[in-house]
């Protein structure tokens, strides 16, 4: 699949906008757009072989529980991970957070501890562990940030002196793209045997994830951000840990044995995922992963790298323009802030072009906070970007200044 | 520059967002009102004063977008000096102004050029909560601020 093409690939991008432009799209660290592959997965599944998973031996449920089957499997390989059981489909990164933190800190076996996060999270990988800590116990701490939009990971290593349950941190940031060195953080945390969580919502669609690599217990992305269908995503866990930990939720699908004084349960990943799984976004997120596998991610890190790098520098010398973050490896988003022209203002004044862009706290309000502001505006890339995109968007952003400023 | 913008961004809201005068802080006040937008971080402190059922005074401090900060100051001008009555319709007259589905047009509503500039949030439906941010809080503050006043 040749990059420069592939925007033809997303039938999105064949319509105009309502302001009558082409649809310039640079919001994708919020929710890639989806290749035909992708929709045609899904359709193709609902009409041709639609059935519940795991529980007839009839076709086509034989043949919607294979392909699920066999999605596990791509994902496991997709990832690295040892064994397709430590491979739980959720509906989502901030899902799996929520169902992780209230199954490991299910007690107050932890109390006195502390949890371990950063001032970059997004709300999903804070705001769970936190209720979980005000309920059992714990401690919450943040490792703090430079001035450089980079991890202090002097101050890192002397929180990790407190004993401490777990560290859950974001591998990228949504917000300064910052990417961390998420392997010495895990490594650090391992060491004093802390278990680990890594965030790779933002990691898996730019750089894809290993987790041997990254060297943590669990681990989880979204299909959405990934080129697949929303309400679907993953969460890697260490099947010893999948196996010991209590299951997520309850109810069909999951339990061995039933009766109505008590009931015993399945390993991981059926352990975990009670219910009627959302097949169709199983399906999705396997074409996802055919799609992004197929353009392959040196390709895609290179050219989202190649307009980051381009953008930075044009950016660069705009006026009163300030970019949060100044770090050496950047993920393909970038934040700024502008004197006297509000994010909302800049972002509707776009979009009249048919650019697309974010404003507001990305969800990150410690960040923000940090950085003593109410609001920025994100780029954020994909495959289908192109350096198009960014010269319109240049160009709009200087009309904005005559605009408004 | 297209139309649609040039109708949200008038004159009246690029003026009103940048105009000073009702930004600060009063020495005392006997309400303090706070307009927050969760979901895009538009934050404004009121400080009113209510004296004998009227608006005596009123400031505002905080930060957010253009068609806010424009809407903030409006509203600070509009309702200085008003009863509890021309408060409670003074707000009701903006809400139905931005309002999408009302079945008025904005100029029946009202001939006052600069509450009608914010009738371009019908338009623009993912800004009408910048529009009202301010006025919608002080709706929901009502009866702290008129306690013995009825709506009725
Ligand atoms: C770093 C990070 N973590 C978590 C999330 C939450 O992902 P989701 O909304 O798919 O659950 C996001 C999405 O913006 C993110 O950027």
């Amino acid at each position: 699949m040749n990059i420069k093409s592939i925007k033809s690939e997303f039938p999105i991008f064949r319509q105009k906008t309502p302001a009558g432009t082409d649809l310039i799209y640079l919001d994708s660290a919020s929710s890639t757009q989806k290749p035909q592959s992708v929709i045609d997965s899904i359709t193709e599944f609902y009409s041709s072989h639609y059935a519940n998973t795991g529980r007839a031996s009839y076709w086509p449920a034989t043949e919607s529980t294979r392909q699920v089957e066999q999605v596990r499997k791509n994902v496991q390989q997709f990832i690295g991970a040892k064994s397709e059981t430590e491979v739980v489909f959720t509906s989502g990164t901030t899902d799996s957070i929520n169902k992780l933190a209230n199954s490991i800190f299910n007690s107050d076996l932890w109390k006195g501890r502390q949890i371990i996060v950063s001032e970059m999270e997004h709300h999903a990988n804070l705001v769970p562990w936190q209720i979980e800590a005000e309920r059992h116990g714990l401690n919450l701490v943040a490792i703090p940030l430079l001035d450089s939009g980079e991890l202090d990971l002097v101050a890192y290593k002397e929180l990790l002196e407190k004993p401490t349950a777990l560290v859950a941190i974001t591998a990228i940031s949504n917000v300064l793209g910052t990417i961390n060195d998420v392997n010495k953080i895990c490594r650090l945390a391992k060491a004093v045997g802390a278990i680990t969580f890594v965030d790779a919502a933002q990691l898996a669609p730019y750089a894809g994830v290993n987790v041997e690599y990254l060297c943590c217990d669990f681990l989880s992305f979204s299909g959405h951000k990934l080129y697949g269908p929303t309400g679907i995503g993953v969460l890697y866990g260490k099947q010893d840990l999948l196996n010991q930990l209590p299951p997520f939720a309850f109810g069909g699908g999951m339990i061995t044995e039933v009766d109505i004084e008590g009931s015993s349960f399945r390993d991981s990943p059926f352990r975990h995922e009670a219910g009627t799984l959302n097949i169709a976004g199983i399906i999705g997120l396997g074409a996802a992963i055919d799609f992004v596998e197929e353009v392959g991610f040196e390709t895609i890190q290179s050219h989202e790298d190649e307009l980051t790098i381009d953008l930075l520098n044009r950016l660069a010398d705009i006026e009163g323009l300030k970019i949060l973050g100044e770090q050496d490896r950047r993920g393909p988003l970038i934040s700024f802030t502008i004197d006297g022209l509000h994010p909302h203002d800049l972002s509707t004044y776009l979009n009249e072009s048919g650019i697309c862009v974010r404003a507001g706290h990305h969800c990150a309000q410690p960040l923000m906070k940090k950085y003593q502001i109410p609001a920025s505006t994100r780029v954020s890339f994909g495959v289908y970007n192109d350096m198009n995109d960014v010269e319109q968007f240049i160009k709009a952003l200087k009309g904005a200044y005559e605009f408004f400023l | 520059m297209n139309d649609r913008l040039k109708s949200l961004y008038q004159t009246v809201i690029l003026t009103k967002a940048k105009d000073k005068k009702f930004v600060g802080q009063l020495e005392s006040y006997t309400h303090s009102i706070t307009a927050y937008n969760p979901l895009c971080g538009d934050k404004y402190e009121l400080q009113i004063i209510v004296e004998d059922d009227v608006v005596k005074s009123l400031k505002y401090n905080g930060s957010g977008c253009s068609i806010s900060k424009a809407s903030t100051t409006v509203l600070c001008e509009k309702l200085e000096g008003c009863n509890a009555q021309q408060v409670l319709s003074g707000i009701a007259e903006f809400m139905e102004i931005v309002d999408s589905d009302a079945s008025r047009n904005a100029e029946e509503i009202t001939k006052n050029e600069e509450l009608l500039a914010f009738a371009a949030a019908r338009e623009f439906p993912e800004r009408k909560s910048c529009a009202d941010l301010s006025w919608k809080e002080l709706q929901k503050q009502f009866n702290q601020l008129f306690p013995y006043h009825s709506k009725e």
